[in-house]
C-alpha cells in the first residue's frame, strides 16, 4: 500500500468538507502526493416513494448535490495547494436511476463498496468523515465510518470529526 | 348499484337493510369514502365491504380507513382488502424519531416472495380500474403473541418452567422466517409482537403487515433486529418491566436497588433487558443474548443469524421442570 495514495470517501455532508479541508491542510503543496475523492451513490429506496417517477426525480436532485460538492471538494483542495493533477474525483454510480430501482427493500453497503476501492487502488491513507452517531443510532442504522474502521486492513485511517 | 348485485349483497349478507344499499367502488383511491354497504369490485371478483379495520394499542383503538373488512360475494369467504395509502409519518423509538413510509408495492412484493410460505400471512394483489395495487389478505383465525402471553395465567417461574420453552421454539421458527425475508433482500419493517399471529387451529406463528419502508441505512436489517430482540425480552419475562412497575413494590424496590442504566433497553431506558436480575433461573446463556440489546452492550448483533446462533443453544439450556 502506498500511503501517499490518499482516498477521501465523502457524502456531501458537512463532516465529510472537513474531512477533505484536513486532507487539503495536510498535504498541501507537499509533491508526490495522490488524492482520489470518492462518492458511493445510495439512492432513496423506491419503496418510500409513490411511484416511479417521483423516486427517479428525488434520485436525480440528489445526484446533482453530489457532483456540486465534488466540484467544491476539487476546489477545497485546490485552495489548499494541491496540484490540480494530484486529484481525482469519482461518482460511483449504481447505474439504477437510469435502469430503474431495485425491487428490494434491501441496499447496499456504501462501506463495503468504499473497502473494495480501496484494496484494488491500493490506497494507504483512507479518510473519512463522522458525525458522532449515539450508540442506539448505531444499532439501528449502522456507520459507514465504523464499518471502514473495523475492515480496513494495510492503510491508514483518517476519520475526521 | 345493480339489483343483480344488491340480491347477492342481501342473500350473502342477511342483515343488511336498504338503507345499507351503497355502491359499487371499481376504484379505491377514495377510500374514506368506502363502508359498510358498498361493494370493492377488483377484475371479477365483488367484496361486500363489512367495516374497517381497527388496530388497538396502548388500549386505545385506531381505525385504519384505508383496511376493509370484506366478505366475497362468490364464495362468501371474509377477506382484509388494504386499499392504496401512501401515508408518510414519523415513528419515535426512544429517543430517535425515523421517517416511515407505508409502501403497497413492498407488501406486494414480499406477499408473492412468501407464496404458500405459513410462517407469513398470505394474500394476492389485484389491482382496480386505477391502477392501485389492494391487498388481498386471508383472514388469521388466531390472536396476537402479546395477547396470548398477557392472558396467560401463571406466576413468572411457572411460566418460564412450563409455557416458555415451548414458546421459545416457536419464536425462534419466526426469527427464521424474518433470515428468509432477509436473505431475499426484503425487510419485515414493523415487527413488533402483535404483528405476530398464533393460529387457534395449528399453534403456528404467523407474521402480518409488511407495508412499513424507511430509507436505506447502512444496516438495511437494524430495525427489524431490534424489533426481535424487543420481543425476545417480551416472552423471557412474561410481559415487560419498567423501573415504574418495579418501583410499586417492596420486592421490585429491591430489585430496582441492584439495577444500573446498562441493565435496561438500549433504546428505551425504563425497559429491563437484564432481566436474570428480576428472574435468577433465566439461564445467562439466553440472557446474554438479551443483552445485547442493552444499553450496556459494545457488541451488536448484525445479521438475526447472528443472535439465531446465540439464541437456539438456549433452548437446551432452559431449566427443567
Amino acid at each position: 500500500m502506498n500511503f501517499k495514495k490518499i482516498l477521501v470517501a465523502v457524502d456531501a455532508s458537512e463532516n465529510s468538507a472537513r474531512a477533505v479541508e484536513y486532507t487539503g491542510i495536510m498535504i498541501g503543496q507537499t509533491p508526490g502526493f495522490q488524492i482520489h475523492l470518492l462518492y458511493v451513490e445510495r439512492h432513496p429506496e423506491r419503496d418510500i416513494f409513490p411511484d416511479d417517477a417521483s423516486w427517479k426525480n428525488a434520485c436525480q436532485e440528489e445526484e446533482q448535490n453530489i457532483r456540486d460538492f465534488l466540484a467544491q471538494a476539487r476546489g477545497m483542495l485546490e485552495n489548499k495547494g494541491v496540484q490540480h493533477e494530484a486529484i481525482s474525483v469519482d461518482y460511483a454510480s449504481s447505474g439504477s436511476c437510469s435502469t430503474g430501482p431495485q425491487r428490494s427493500s434491501k441496499g447496499h453497503s456504501v462501506a463495503n463498496h468504499i473497502l473494495k476501492v480501496h484494496q484494488e487502488g491500493g490506497y494507504g491513507t483512507v479518510v473519512v468523515g463522522r458525525r458522532g452517531v449515539s450508540k442506539a443510532e448505531e444499532f439501528l442504522f449502522g456507520s459507514v465510518t465504523t464499518k471502514i474502521i473495523h475492515n480496513a486492513k494495510d492503510c491508514t485511517v483518517w476519520v475526521v470529526e | 348499484m345493480d339489483n343483480a348485485v344488491w340480491e347477492r349483497m342481501q342473500r350473502v349478507l342477511p342483515s343488511l337493510s336498504l338503507r345499507d344499499r351503497g355502491d359499487i367502488y371499481t376504484d379505491t383511491t377514495e377510500f374514506m369514502s368506502i363502508s359498510y354497504g358498498d361493494v370493492i369490485s377488483l377484475g371479477n371478483r365483488l367484496f361486500a365491504v363489512l367495516r374497517d379495520e381497527a388496530e388497538r394499542r396502548f388500549g386505545m383503538e385506531d381505525p385504519k380507513y384505508w383496511v376493509k373488512r370484506c366478505r366475497d360475494l362468490e364464495t362468501e369467504e371474509q377477506y382484509i382488502l388494504k386499499l392504496v395509502f401512501h401515508e408518510r409519518f414519523e415513528q419515535n423509538i426512544g429517543s430517535i424519531t425515523i421517517q416511515c413510509f407505508r409502501s403497497p408495492e413492498k407488501e406486494s412484493r414480499i406477499l408473492d416472495r412468501v407464496k404458500n410460505d405459513a410462517r407469513f400471512m398470505q394474500g394476492i394483489t389485484l389491482h382496480d380500474v386505477a391502477g392501485n395495487p389492494v391487498r388481498v389478505l386471508e383472514l388469521i383465525r388466531g390472536r396476537s403473541l402479546d395477547n396470548v402471553i398477557e392472558d396467560i395465567d401463571a406466576d413468572h417461574r411457572t411460566y418460564f418452567y412450563e409455557l416458555f420453552p415451548g414458546i421459545l421454539e416457536k419464536f425462534i421458527g419466526t426469527c427464521e422466517a424474518i433470515v428468509f425475508l432477509h436473505d431475499h433482500g426484503e425487510k419485515h419493517g414493523d415487527i413488533r409482537r402483535d404483528h405476530i399471529w398464533i393460529e387457534h387451529r395449528t399453534g403456528r406463528y404467523r407474521w402480518i403487515d409488511f407495508d412499513y419502508a424507511y430509507e436505506s441505512t447502512e444496516n438495511p436489517f437494524g430495525l427489524d433486529l431490534f424489533g426481535l430482540g424487543n420481543i425476545l425480552m417480551f416472552i423471557t419475562g412474561q410481559g415487560i418491566h419498567t423501573t415504574h412497575e418495579l418501583a410499586a413494590t417492596q420486592k421490585g424496590k429491591e430489585i430496582l436497588s441492584t439495577l444500573n442504566p446498562e441493565d435496561f433497553s438500549l433504546l428505551f431506558p425504563n425497559r429491563l433487558f437484564n432481566l436474570r436480575k428480576m428472574f435468577p433461573y433465566i439461564p445467562e446463556e439466553l440472557n446474554r443474548v438479551l443483552l445485547r440489546f442493552s444499553a450496556g452492550t459494545y457488541v451488536f448483533y448484525e445479521t438475526v443469524e447472528e443472535m439465531l446462533q446465540d439464541l437456539k443453544p438456549c433452548l437446551s439450556c432452559l431449566p427443567k421442570t
